[in-house]
This record gives structure tokens, sequence and C-alpha cells, in this order.
């Protein structure tokens, strides 16, 4: 899972064995080094992980600062007391910040983080507890028994300590399932939401893991530097922290921290034309996302093609018939009988048009229903409608019985429907085996608590997930693609990941929208025994088809719609004899002709 | 009654300066579903740009204005050529480089113009007018006069002229727009320039009213932000309602809380986005999938 090489126990050495040769200075700004670095590592998760734009975490930074001042100064607390409620308040403030994320569009996350951040300048600069312009002095340094912890070189070893620590922690949050969640949130939310992921949960939870990391870091800072003032936790600040997570790499917890570290020590060289400093952070910062949107860290890719070495080629695209997939879900399968799904009377306004009206249709357990249509008759409306990403304007849908008709698209998820989309939406950069794991684990939000309460435990359900998910990939013929990333896949093979993905989640109904769209004649074939052997495995499949030869050997009833209304129900021979579905297909006879 | 006209009068003129950058924010956030978070910079350009010909070069008010105009949507012009790579790929990247430009131009604004900032005297005599009692001046009348002239053509570009429609194809459907000869690519441009050029206005209208700084985009920028979200992101006469009432909020909560102008309006606009997402007139984007 994690892939440990030889560079970075080698760099982590280094880290340990470098005091040796700073002098006292140098000491001190490696220090600062390694705070800036944890607070990189949280926006790191937040931003290069969730994929949200969060410009507070200078301020989640200064707010942990402030809180350990004020507590050991003003209300002398020891600083060990007051640490874990400077960093509480740090993560307060970054649910605060992340709160709107329950209810609003990600880039607004951007916005109000902005606005968080100069509203927390302004009162650090305005208000009389947190000392105004001047800021605060005379704090305690942290008391150790048997060390003087105001010496920089032993206050090293401390910084190097909580690093490693919160980036361990980061790490294994990144590399589990957590991270995984986040990841597939930031390629695809909607995607994410079919997978039964409660996107505004994991968007907080994002901000909190920021928040606690530059919580960690402003106590240290405090209790180092012995003196906060509002500019080091100004915008300028957040910029700073900026250009390091991007210039490093966001996407990768050690690129993150080796960007503070190495703009912390360019800032120190650079010293000299200050003016000009800022001005290099935002040129680099543009270049990164430009030219190389990965960062340094997404640079090693390419170092390593230079030198020689091979990376892993990818397997021709070959499609292989599926082997027998297990038996899903055996207790709600096909001897159940009855209904899996019952569209009634939905109808689906935008605006002023009309996209679905008074559409009612019934799926048996076990069956394979298609529907049909021409374009823009409504077909994938009904499935957004059915799966939750759309409240219609009108009507009922039940799911085995149970009207699902207002639920959101994560709470079907976990009520056993999965489904495809159009234009397939796969987590782009997670591997194949990850994009499955994602759909596999229906874990409630909160057994995230296991990370903070018994983090092995998360270790040994990550493994029988990955069990599970090579399992299915080898049914589906996809494991020998299992590390690849998603997008690297051919075209074919996407689409079959895609199935397999939302077979994955013990979907009992599944639903496919144009699943041989752009598949050749061969790929087509697997696709075909891909779903006989899915239904086989007692999961009722309902899918958009606009290939008649599919649809007509595959299914056993067919709905046609046409301009949103169901026009044509029933086997595919009544379907494709219905005088409906012949003219809305290929347009009403002529007047003449009627005669003949 | 006197006192709550005054306030609003007060709050009104800064209002419109508010929607003017509001209106900025919104045309490329409508066109691309992109948050140009180098906005706010380029409003100070725009001012600074307008105080160097104005009190520099001594050129006139108006011709400085229309100057800075020209130079400042070149730049906004300049900023989505560079960013255009990453148009269709991530919007994600393509905001974090608009917040690197937002760096570059306030420090570039530093190097060039000094980090302590000019004040700036109005443009014209600033007779106060008496009427019922409540008393307004002419640079406020000519702020809020200006800023309704460029509304207004604003709508009409986009509403009347073949142009501004093809922008608003471009926006709706790109894919479309580009199979009917519309040259997304240009429309996204026309979208930063035009929105840079409207920031250059409100630079140099807020100018005389505030202190020009490097650093002063961050407070205009952030209510322009809050006033666009509130109006709804994206819609031209939401941005102008929200920027009014932005104006109108910090004029009444000025006094005691007016060093906590920011805070005022990060709670306000937070509570606002929490109770109401899409703003008081629903957002207008690019792309919902």
């Amino acid at each position: 899972m994690i892939r440990i090489g030889i560079v970075r126990p080698l760099a982590v050495a280094a880290l340990f064995a470098a005091p040796i040769f700073m002098d006292r200075y140098t000491a001190h700004v490696a220090v600062l080094a390694l705070i800036f670095a944890i607070v990189a590592v949280g926006l790191s998760l937040v931003m290069g992980f969730a994929g949200q734009v969060n410009l507070a975490q200078a301020a989640f930074f200064g707010a942990a600062a402030y809180s350990a001042s004020i507590l050991t100064t003003q209300q002398h607390w020891s600083p060990w007391a007051a640490a874990p409620v400077a960093i509480l308040v740090a993560t307060a403030m970054a649910v605060v910040c992340g709160l709107p994320a329950l209810r609003v569009q990600s880039h607004y996350l951007g916005i109000v983080s902005l606005g968080l951040a100069v509203a927390f300048s302004s009162l650090l600069t305005n208000a009389r507890f947190t000392g105004g312009a001047s800021g605060l002095f005379g704090i305690p340094p942290i008391e150790l028994p048997g060390v003087d912890m105001t010496d920089d070189y032993n206050f090293y070893y401390l910084a190097l300590t909580a690093l490693l620590a919160v980036g361990a922690f980061a790490l294994f949050v990144a590399n589990t399932t957590l991270g995984r969640r986040l990841e597939a949130m930031r390629d695809d939310t909607v995607a994410a939401a079919a997978c039964g992921i409660e996107i505004p949960y994991y968007r907080l939870t994002a901000f909190v893991l920021a928040g606690l990391c530059a919580g960690v870091a402003g106590v240290l800072y405090a209790h180092f530097v012995r003196y906060v003032s509002p500019d080091t936790f100004s915008l300028n600040a957040m910029f700073l922290l900026l250009a390091m997570v991007i210039i490093g790499g966001q996407d990768s917890i050690w690129a993150s921290a080796v960007g503070a570290i190495l703009l912390i020590a360019a800032r120190n060289l650079l010293s000299g034309i200050q003016a000009y400093q800022q001005l290099v952070y935002g040129a680099l910062i543009v270049a990164t996302v430009v030219f190389a949107p990965r960062g340094l860290g997404g640079t090693t890719d390419l170092v390593a093609r230079r030198l020689g070495i091979r990376l892993p080629r990818l397997p021709l695209p070959i499609p292989r018939p599926a082997a027998p997939l297990p038996q899903a879900v055996p207790a709600r399968g096909r001897a159940a009988g009855g209904t899996a799904l019952e569209v009634v009377a939905v109808g689906k306004r935008f605006r002023g048009l009309n996209a679905l009206s008074d559409v009612t249709l019934e799926v048996a357990v076990g069956e394979i229903h298609g529907i049909i249509g021409p374009n823009g008759s409504g077909k994938t409306t009904l499935f957004n409608v059915v799966s939750g990403i759309y409240r219609p304007s009108g009507g009922k849908v039940r799911l085995r019985g149970r009207d699902v008709t207002r639920r959101r698209s994560h709470q079907l998820a976990r009520l056993g429907m999965g489904r495809t989309f159009q234009n397939l939406r796969l987590f782009r950069r997670l591997t194949v085996l990850e994009n499955v794991m994602v759909a596999l684990d229906r874990d409630p939000v909160w057994e995230h608590l296991r990370y903070v309460v018994a983090p092995w435990s998360v270790w040994s359900l990550e493994r029988r997930r990955r069990a599970r998910g090579l399992d299915l990939l080898r049914r589906m013929g996809l494991d020998e693609v299992a590390d690849v990333a998603a997008v690297n896949l051919p075209y074919g093979r996407q689409r079959q990941l895609e199935i397999a993905r939302a077979v994955g989640g013990d979907a009992d109904l599944l639903l496919l929208d144009e699943p041989a769209a752009g598949l050749n004649a061969a790929e087509m074939e697997v696709l075909k025994s891909t779903i006989r052997q899915v239904r086989d495995a007692g999961v009722t499949v309902v899918l958009i088809e606009h290939n008649m030869g599919l649809v007509m050997s595959l299914c056993e009833r067919i709905t046609v719609l046409a301009h949103g209304r169901v026009i044509a129900s029933g086997s595919p021979v009544d379907v494709s004899t219905d005088q409906a579905v012949v003219e809305a297909y290929l347009g009403a006879a002529f007047e003449g002709s009627k005669a003949v | 009654m006197i006192w709550f006209l005054q306030t609003a009068v007060g709050g009104l003129s800064i209002g419109a300066v508010y929607a003017l950058v509001a209106l900025g924010f919104s045309i490329v956030y409508r066109t691309m579903g992109l948050v140009n978070f180098a906005h706010a910079d380029v409003v100070m350009i725009g001012a600074y740009v307008t105080v160097t010909f104005f009190l520099t070069a001594r050129l006139p008010f108006g011709v400085a204005l229309v100057l800075a105009v020209v130079l400042t949507g070149a730049l906004g012009v300049g900023i989505e050529r560079v960013l255009r790579p990453l148009e269709s790929r991530d919007l994600n990247l393509m905001l974090i480089g608009t917040i690197g430009f937002g760096i570059v131009l306030e420090s570039v604004a530093i190097l060039v113009w000094g980090s302590t900032g000019t004040a700036v005297p109005a443009p014209i005599p600033n007779v106060p007018l008496h009427a019922g009692g409540v008393v307004v001046t002419t640079y406020q009348l000519l702020i809020v006069a200006v800023s309704a002239v460029v509304m207004g053509m604003l709508y009409l570009f986009l509403d009347r002229t073949k142009v501004g429609t093809a922008m608003q194809a471009a926006a709706m459907d790109r894919v479309a727009a580009t199979a009917m000869g519309v040259n997304v690519g240009a429309s996204n441009a026309l979208a930063f320039g035009i929105g840079s050029a409207i920031a250059a206005v409100a630079g140099a209208m807020v100018g005389p009213l505030l202190y020009v700084s490097p650093g002063m985009g961050a407070s205009i920028g952030i209510k322009g932000f809050a006033a666009a979200i509130l109006g709804g992101f994206g819609n031209i006469p939401g941005a102008i309602a929200g920027g009014l009432i932005f104006g109108l909020i910090e004029s009444f909560s000025s006094g005691q809380l007016s060093a906590y102008s920011d805070l005022v309006t990060f709670v306000v606009f937070a509570a606002a986005m929490v109770l109401r997402p899409t703003g008081i007139f629903g957002e207008r984007t690019a792309d919902r999938a």
C-alpha cells in the first residue's frame, strides 16, 4: 500500500542528523521550516487530497498560536495544559470555516475561507486581548523535565518529532479509507455520492484535518518564537503556505512538507531582496499550475524516465470475458421475487421545460430492463431522478417497495443502488483497485473515529477490503491493471471498471447509462456477458442503450420514452412492432401512404 | 430619520463600487465557472493606473480613467491567456493560478508604487448638496452615475449585441457554442477583459473615497466577492443588489464597529450562504453536470 523505498528513510535520517551541521541561526530557521511543514501537511490534505480550496490555513495556524499565547501569558496556564485547548480552537475554527460546506458548492469554500482569513487578521490587529498590531510577548517555553526548551537545537528535535507524527498520521489517513474517500470526492463529486459518500461531511472532515495540523504547528510556533503578531498569520503568510504546497506538490504529503522546507530556506537566502520574494512566490505558483500541475513531487516520474528507469507499462487492452461473479446478495436475489424498482407518475421540470411527465414503470427483481428512446427523450433525466441526483417535481420512486422519492444519491447507494454514467465518471487519479475499493467501502462516517480510537483496526479492515476488491477485479477481468490510474486505462476498460465499481458496493439494482457507447464489437461481447453475469449473481439491471442489437438480445422487458413520456412498454418483440415506437424513431408515415 | 437617510447615502455610494467589483467577478464566473481570485488585485491595479495618469501625468481624470480601463482590461486578457491551458483541464488549478496572479500583482504594485499608499483628491469639486437635511456630495453622485452607466452598458452588451449573445451561448454550452462558430477561448478572454475593465472603473472611482494602497484589494475584493455571492453568483442584477446591500451594511455598522467591518462582512455573508446557498436571485453559471 505505502511504498517506502529508500529515499524517504534516508531523508528522515538526514533530518535527524542535520543539526550537527547547523549554526545557531540555521537551527532557528530549520525549526521554523519544520513547523511550516506541519501546516503544509494539513493544507495538502484539504487541498491536494480533498480538492477543497482553503485560504484560511494561516488563520487556523494563528488561532492556535494566539490561543496558546493568551492562555499561558494572561491565564497562566502551563503550556502542556494550553496546547490541547489551542489545537481545539484551531480545529473549531476550521469547522466554522467548513460549515458552509454542508450546504454550498465547493468553490465557495475558497471565498468563505478567504473571508475568514481577512476577518481573522482584522480581529488580531484590532482587538485588545490579542495585543493589537504589536502582538503578544513573553510566552513561556515548553517545559520538558531535564531539557532546556529555549535551546533551538533541543526544540529542533521536538518539532521534528511532531512533524513525523503528524506526517505519519496524514500518510495513514491518505492511504486508507478516509483518504480514498476524500480523493474520490475530489475527482468526481457526483460519482462519489453515487458510491455512498456523504459529500458535505467529507468536506468538513477535510477542514478538520487541516485545522488539527495547523493547531499542532501553532502551539509549537508560539512556544518556539515566544512572540506572536498579526503579520505572521496574515494573508501573505497564507500565500506563502499556498506556494509551499503548490510548488512542492499538493497531492503528496511528502512533497508538501519538502516544499515548505525549501521555501523557508529560500526565504532566508533571499531575505536581502524581500520586496521580490512575494513576486517570486506568486510567479512560481502560476508557473507551477500551468507547466507542472503536480508540483516538484510530480516531476519525479519525469526524472525517472530521463534516467532510464522503466515505469510499469500498461498491459495491452485485450478484453477478456469476466469470470462468474459471486452471488452478490443471495438473500435479496431473484428467489425473493417482487419488484426491484417502481417509478410511479414521475415528472421533472427544468424551468419551463417538462423533461419527464407522468413516467411510470416497474422492474421485477432479477430482470434486465431496457429503457430506449430517441435522443432527448428523458432517459438520463429519469436515471438522475431515480438515483437521487435530481429531485422529481412529482410522483414516487420505490426501491423494493420502499418509498425513496426524496432520498439523496449517497443514501440510495447505501440502499443497494449502483449506477454508471453516460460520459464516464471514474475517480480519474485513483487506481483501478482504489476505484473499486471506494465502492466496496460502505462504512458510515462515524466509523472514521477508528482513526483516533483504534488505528490498527483500520488496517485490518483495509486488508480485507483490498482482498475483496482484487477478487472483484479478477472476476471482471481487470486484475492485471489493478494498480493503473483509472484515467490511463483504455476506453473500453474504463467502461468495464465503471460497471465493476457500480456492482462493487453490494448493489442489487444496477442502473447502466449507455454502457455500450463507443465500444467495439469484441468489447460489446464482454459487456453482454458481464451484464448477464451480474444478473445471474442476483442483481437487477436497468439499462439505457441506443444499440438495438444489445437491447433486443439482453433485455427481457423494455420501456420506450419519447418527449419525456412512456410511449410503450413490454417484451422486445412487442415494443419493436409498436406503431408509436416506430413513429418515434422513424417519424410518422406519410398521409398518402396511410391509405395503402 | 435624517441620520438614517444620511447613512444610506454613504452606503449606496460605496455600495455602487462594490457592485462594480461584484460584476467583474460575476461576468467571469458565469462565462467559465471560475472564481477569479486575482480580481481584487486587478481593482487595485486599476486604481493605481488611474492615479498615476491623473496625479503624476496630470491628465484629466476622464482620460486617466479611460486609459486605465484599456490597460487593465488588457491585463485581464493577459491573465486569461497565461492560464488558458488549464481551462478545459482543471478549474481548481486555474483558480489557484488566479491566486498566484493576485500575489504577483500585489508585489508588483509594491515594487512600482511603494507600500505606503497614496491619498487621491476628488477629480471634481466636491460640493456638498443639501436635500431635505441630507447631505450628498457631487462626487458621490458621480460614483453612482458612472456605476449606473457601466452597468447599463454591460447589460446592453450582453443582451443586445451579437458578441454578447455569443458569450452567453459559450457560457451555457461550450461544445455546442464551438460547433456554432463561437470561439470559446476568445469568449473567455473577453470575459476576463471586460471584468478587468470594470474593475479598473471600480478602482478609479473608489480611490478618492478610500486610500489607494497595494493591500486595498483584500478588503474591497472580499466585499465584492461577498456581494456577488449574496446576489447569486454569476447573476448580474444580483451582483448589483449584493454590492448595494454590502455598502449599506458597512455604512450602518460603522462607528464603534468600523475596525471590524471585514469581520461583520464575513459573518453576514457566511450566514447568508448557510441560509440561502444560491444567493437572493439564484446562481447562474457555465456548467453544472
